[in-house]
């Protein structure tokens, strides 16, 4: 049997319909899709933050209902708020005491220092969460979420909004978890932020998901992009125009028989590239489709 | 005693928002406002059951009152703790320094052990009705409570309920003074009054719960 970390097993709620996915320790999951898609109420049920009205999520075999499967699900949110005027070791502190709130477990100390490490946050340790940036405030989010050991990390929005280098900064942080057998279960507006990063992509559409499976797989599928002289009147079956000429996804055929249709509709082509689908081009499929 | 630690965890807010916020500062200015009152002849039981409710009042509003605090209840409750141990951790961490303050007026005014008591009492029941209020309401709503509790502390309640108008208004006057944690009920806790007493823990008790599921509802 395999030990799943965390289960979703036809969840329902409010801007959701009947999802269900499991994800293995160790895996990173990206959900993507629009606002309103249902990505942040999927994360927050698997927080145990919000009650499906069908359905069941478990973290590594609990209800996360259960007070205890907090104790293995952290979450941060898209919007990291944390109480005012405490440095980043006074939050960390603060959070860790609940995590050691049971006799024999280890000392707060030794939680915090060891999320400061995972975030990066040692260097801003001292300095109060007002005075932090974004970046460092979506630090000290993974490093909340992450604190105490726990087997699985839910992050919201964790890359949007952040410099491509404190953006490749806390992939590398998230990957480092993931690889120390962290199930981790993020969302983003931004596709292109999770190409490098998850292993698993789901894509989620008006509460459901339409497209699931693994992100190599999912950027297997390679379009012919056609240069043109002049716009043509109309494209061949199954081109669509682009502002360059044509392209057209190459599912079933070749590059020279794509071409040659081209020729056979006395099209003047200039150049021509085949290149690899991007997530964002799947998630814009997706939302075309309706 | 899991419970306990948790409740513990809260207190680390205490410190850092009495030396770093206004907090520290109000509840001086307080201290300073009720001895000068003191000095223009208000009795001594008022000014330590004032500075007792005044004190948890602004308490509640610098240690849970804020947006900011507010919001991040969120985030606390996705680690292992309970609603009803955050909002029984933030009411002990906005009671020490209303406490504090409690004791250091008795001990400037002339200390007697029932008018303490007294002041303490007032502090826990008008501190667990402020924290319900705060959070879901925030400051602003602390700040009405405190001014209520400043004018209506300082007058005799059956001067206030004839203040107002005769019929529904006046009842329902008279039903607030009577049930709310109005601080004349705690006068006679000097006295040794059982019902006094009882009064102020009832309002204790409610407000930690009031407050713990508002705390629920912020998740």
């Amino acid at each position: 049997m395999t030990d799943y970390a965390l289960t979703l097993c036809d969840v329902t709620a409010r801007g959701l319909v009947g999802v269900s996915l499991a994800l293995l320790p160790g895996e990173i999951l990206g959900a993507v899709g629009p606002a309103g898609a249902g990505k942040s109420t999927l994360l927050r049920i698997a927080a145990g933050g919000l009650r499906p009205a069908a359905g069941e999520a478990r973290v590594c075999g609990m209800p996360v209902t259960e007070p205890n499967a907090r104790r293995h699900v952290g979450y941060a949110g898209d919007s990291p708020v944390f109480p005012r005027a405490l440095t980043v070791r006074e939050v960390l502190t603060y959070y860790a005491r609940l995590h050691c709130a049971s006799k024999g477990e280890r000392a707060p100390v030794g939680l915090v220092r060891e999320a400061l490490e995972l975030a990066g946050l040692t260097a801003a340790a001292d300095l109060r969460t007002e005075a932090l940036g974004r970046a460092d405030l979506h630090r000290l989010g993974l490093a909340q979420a992450a604190l105490g050991g726990r087997r699985v990390v839910l992050l919201d929005e964790m890359l949007s909004g952040l410099d491509a280098i404190a953006r490749r900064d806390l992939r590398g942080r998230i990957a480092g978890l993931a690889a120390s057998g962290v199930a981790v279960l993020m969302t983003s507006r931004d596709p292109a932020a999770l190409e490098r990063l998850a292993a698993r992509v789901l894509v989620l559409r008006q509460g459901r998901i339409v497209r699931a499976g693994p992100l190599a797989s999912l950027l297997a599928e390679r379009v012919l992009e056609v240069v043109l002289d002049a716009p043509p009147p109309e494209p061949p079956p199954g081109f669509r125009i682009t502002d360059a000429g044509l392209e057209a996804p190459l599912a079933g055929r070749t590059v020279e028989s794509a071409l040659a249709l081209c020729r056979a509709h006395r099209l003047a082509v200039r150049a021509s590239r085949v290149r690899v689908k991007s997530l964002e081009e799947i998630v814009l499929d997706t939302h075309d489709a309706r | 005693m899991r419970f306990l630690r948790c409740v513990h965890a809260e207190w680390l807010l205490v410190s850092s928002r009495l030396t770093r916020t206004r907090l520290g500062l109000s509840l001086l200015s307080l201290g300073a406002a009720l001895l000068w009152l003191h000095g223009r002849g208000l009795d001594p039981l008022t000014v330590v059951l004032q500075a007792g409710a005044l004190g948890s009042i602004i308490g509640a509003s610098g240690l849970a009152g804020s947006e900011g605090d507010r919001a991040a209840l969120t985030t606390a409750l996705t680690h292992p703790t309970t609603p009803l141990a955050v909002a029984t951790g933030r009411w002990l961490a906005m009671m020490v320094p209303a406490v504090v303050l409690t004791i250091a007026v008795a001990a400037a005014i002339g200390w007697q052990v029932g008018m303490v008591v007294s002041g303490v009492v007032a502090a826990a029941a008008v501190g667990g009705c402020a924290l319900a209020i705060v959070i879901p309401l925030g400051t602003g709503a602390a700040w009405t409570l405190f001014l209520s509790i400043a004018v209506a502390g300082a007058i005799a309640p059956e001067r206030l309920v004839a203040l107002a108008r005769p019929g529904v208004v006046r009842v329902a006057a008279a039903s607030a003074l009577e049930l709310g944690p109005a601080l004349w009920h705690y006068r006679d806790i000097a006295l040794g009054n059982l019902g006094a007493i009882l009064h102020a823990l009832a309002w204790t008790g409610l407000g930690i719960l009031l407050a713990s599921g508002f705390v629920a509802r912020c998740r």
